[in-house]
C-alpha cells in the first residue's frame, strides 16, 4: 500500500468526517514546515545547477549571484572534451550495471529461499543481513582491500564490483526476501498442483508477477554502487577503473578549483538518477514501508 | 557473502584486541587530538541524529496533515537529497559554503543577517556543525518516509473517537500517535544513529578533517590511517568503531527479541 494511495482512498471516501489529525499543527504551519525543507533541500542543487551553466568570469564574481546572467554551456564541453569524466562515467555504467546482475541473481535466489524454503536458521540469517547494513565501510576497508589485491583484481572494475557487493548484497537479498513474500504463495501450490516443478513455478508465476519488485531492486542495486566512493576510491588506482564520485573528487580537489567544470560534472553525474529515482520511487515506498512495518 | 564480510570483521577483531592492540590504543590516547576525536564524534554523532530525526519527523506531520494538498510532489521533492550522490552533495555544499564566493553568504548578508563573511567550513568554532547539517540534509527525507509510513497505519477510527472522547490534539498526539509511531521510531532511530557514525563522505570531501582537526571524526581518521598504511592504528580504532556498532545492534536485537509480536 503506497503512502499516496491511502491518503487519497481516504480523502474520497470520507470527505469531511476526518478531525483535523494534529490540528495543533495547522495547515498553516505544516506548509510553512515542507517550505522550509523543500528550500533546505533544494538550495544546493539549485546552486550547483546555476553554477554549472556560468562562464568563467561570473563564478569568481562579488557579490555571488545565485543565477547566471547569461547562461553557457561552456562547462559542459569541458567536462566532456578535455577530462577524465567520460571514462569514469563509462566505468561507472558498467561497474553498476554488473552490480546490479549480480545483486539480483545471487539475491533474488537467497531471497527466495528465506521467504520459502524453511530451513534451520532462516530466523538469524534474515537478522544478521540487516546488521549486515550497520557495518562501518571503513572498518571493512583494509581488509577487504587486502583481499581484491590478493585476488589480483585490484585496480579494474571486477575488484570494484566485488567492493559493491559486500555493501548492496546483504540489504538486497532482505529485500528481495519481502518482495517473494508479497506473492500469494497459494499461486504457487496451485502451479504445483498442476504438475509444475518448482523451478517452473517460480518461472512462470512468481517471476511475472513480482517482476515491478525486482526491477526496483536492481535500480536500487545500481544507485549503491553509482554512489559508492569509500572503496571504489582505494580500489581504483588509474582511469581503467576509477568510477564518476571518485573522479569528482579528483576535480574538486586540485589547488585551482575550476568550479564551473566541477559543479557540471556533478550536475551530470547526479541529473539522471535522480530522475530515474523520483520516476520509480513508489515502488521503494512500497517495499522499504513495507518491510519497516512489518518489523 | 560470509567470506566478503564476516572474515574481514574477524582480521580486524583479531589485530585489535591484543597486546599490540591494547599498546598501541594507550599509545594514541596520550596524544591530546585523541580526546578530540571522540568529542568530535560524540557531538557528531549526537548532533546528525538528533537534527536528522527532528526534521525528518516535522516533514512526516506536516505531510500527514489533512489539509495539505499534492501530497506526493511535495514528498518527490524531498526525496532529492537522498537520492542525490553523497558526493555530489558535498562537493555542491563545499562551493555553497564558500567563504568569499559562496552564495551561502552572499545571501545572508544581502538579507542583513550577517554583517561580514562567515567562513563556514574555515572557522574552527562552526565547522563541524556546518558539516553536521550536510549530514542531516542528506538523511533527513529517509526519515520521514519511515515516520510517513508509521502515521499512515493509524486508523482514521482512532482520531474519530479521540475526538469523540473529547481529546484535545496535544492529548490526541500523545495518547494516539506517538504509541503507533514508537516502533518504528526506536528502529529509525538505529538506522540513523549507526549511518551517523559510519558516515565519512561529507566531512571528507567539504573539510578532510580540518580546520585543525575540527571536523575529524573516527570514519574519517580511520581513512587518513588507510592512506598512510597504518595498520596498527587501523586495526584498533575500527575495534573501537565496531564494538559501539556491535552494542548498538545488540541493543536492537535484544528489544525486537524481547517483543513477542515480532
Amino acid at each position: 500500500m503506497t503512502a499516496l494511495n491511502t491518503t487519497q482512498h481516504n480523502r474520497v471516501r470520507r470527505p469531511r468526517l476526518s478531525t483535523p489529525v494534529l490540528s495543533r499543527f495547522g495547515a498553516g504551519l505544516s506548509y510553512l514546515v515542507l517550505i522550509f525543507l523543500t528550500v533546505f533541500g533544494l538550495l544546493p542543487v539549485v546552486v550547483m545547477i546555476a553554477t554549472s551553466f556560468k562562464p568563467a568570469d561570473q563564478i569568481f564574481r562579488l557579490p555571488a549571484t545565485l543565477l547566471p546572467s547569461s547562461p553557457t554551456l561552456t562547462n559542459y564541453v569541458n567536462v566532456f572534451t578535455s577530462s577524465d569524466m567520460p571514462r569514469a562515467i563509462g566505468n561507472s555504467v558498467l561497474a553498476a550495471l554488473l552490480t546490479a546482475l549480480i545483486t539480483i541473481l545471487l539475491g533474488g535466489t537467497a531471497g527466495y529461499a528465506i521467504a520459502r524454503i524453511r530451513f534451520r536458521g532462516t530466523g538469524p540469517i534474515s537478522i544478521g543481513l540487516l546488521l549486515g547494513q550497520l557495518l562501518p565501510v571503513t572498518v571493512l576497508l583494509l581488509p577487504l582491500f587486502k583481499l581484491v589485491s590478493s585476488m589480483g583484481v585490484l585496480d579494474t572494475i571486477p575488484g570494484v564490483v566485488i567492493t559493491h557487493l559486500t555493501i548492496v548484497l546483504p540489504l538486497v537479498t532482505w529485500m528481495a526476501t519481502s518482495t517473494v513474500r508479497s506473492v500469494p504463495v497459494e499461486l504457487e501450490e496451485a502451479a504445483m498442483i498442476d504438475g509444475c516443478t518448482r523451478l517452473r513455478a517460480v518461472r512462470t508465476v512468481v517471476l511475472p508477477v513480482a517482476a515491478p519488485g525486482i526491477v526496483a531492486l536492481g535500480i536500487f542495486s545500481f544507485l549503491q554502487s553509482w554512489n559508492e566512493f569509500v572503496f571504489a576510491s582505494v580500489v581504483s588506482r588509474s582511469m581503467s577503473s576509477r568510477t564518476a564520485p571518485v573522479a569528482l573528487t579528483d576535480f574538486a580537489g586540485q589547488f585551482q578549483v575550476d568550479w564551473g567544470a566541477t559543479m557540471a560534472a556533478a550536475t551530470v553525474i547526479s541529473l539522471p538518477i535522480t530522475i530515474v529515482f523520483l520516476l520509480v520511487q513508489r515502488y521503494f515506498i512500497q517495499g522499504m514501508s513495507a518491510g519497516a512495518v512489518k518489523g | 557473502m560470509a567470506v566478503l564480510t564476516v572474515a574481514p570483521l574477524v582480521t580486524v577483531l583479531v589485530g585489535g584486541i591484543s597486546t599490540q592492540g591494547w599498546d598501541r590504543l594507550q599509545l594514541l590516547a596520550a596524544n591530546p587530538a585523541f580526546k578530540d576525536l571522540l568529542t568530535n564524534t560524540v557531538i557528531w554523532v549526537v548532533a546528525g541524529t538528533v537534527g536528522s530525526l527532528a526534521f525528518g519527523t516535522a516533514g512526516a506531520l506536516a505531510l500527514q496533515h489533512r489539509l495539505v494538498k499534492a501530497k506526493g510532489a511535495w514528498r518527490a521533492i524531498l526525496l532529492i537529497p537522498w537520492i542525490t550522490p553523497t558526493v555530489v552533495a558535498a562537493t555542491a555544499w563545499k562551493w555553497f559554503y564558500s567563504r568569499d564566493y559562496g552564495v551561502l553568504n552572499s545571501l545572508l548578508m544581502s538579507a542583513g543577517i550577517i554583517d561580514e563573511p562567515v567562513g563556514w567550513l574555515t572557522d574552527t568554532r562552526i565547522a563541524l556543525l556546518a558539516v553536521v547539517l550536510v549530514h542531516v540534509w542528506a538523511t533527513f527525507s529517509f526519515v520521514m518516509l519511515m515516520i510517513s509510513a508509521a502515521l499512515q497505519t493509524i486508523p482514521q477510527e482512532l482520531y474519530e473517537a479521540a475526538k469523540v472522547d473529547g481529546a484535545g490534539p496535544v492529548r490526541t498526539f500523545r495518547s494516539i500517535v506517538l504509541p503507533s509511531i514508537a516502533d518504528i521510531a526506536f528502529i529509525v532511530t538505529l538506522i540513523v544513529t549507526v549511518w551517523t557514525l559510519n558516515s565519512f563522505l561529507p566531512v571528507w570531501v567539504m573539510t578532510g578533517g580540518g580546520p585543525a582537526g575540527a571536523t575529524n571524526i573516527l570514519p574519517v581518521q580511520l581513512y587518513q590511517y588507510f592512506l598512510q598504511g597504518d595498520e596498527g592504528a587501523i586495526h584498533v580504532l575500527a575495534t573501537i568503531q565496531l564494538l559501539i556498532t556491535i552494542g548498538i545492534a545488540a541493543f536492537y536485537v535484544q528489544r525486537t527479541r524481547r517483543d513477542p509480536q515480532r
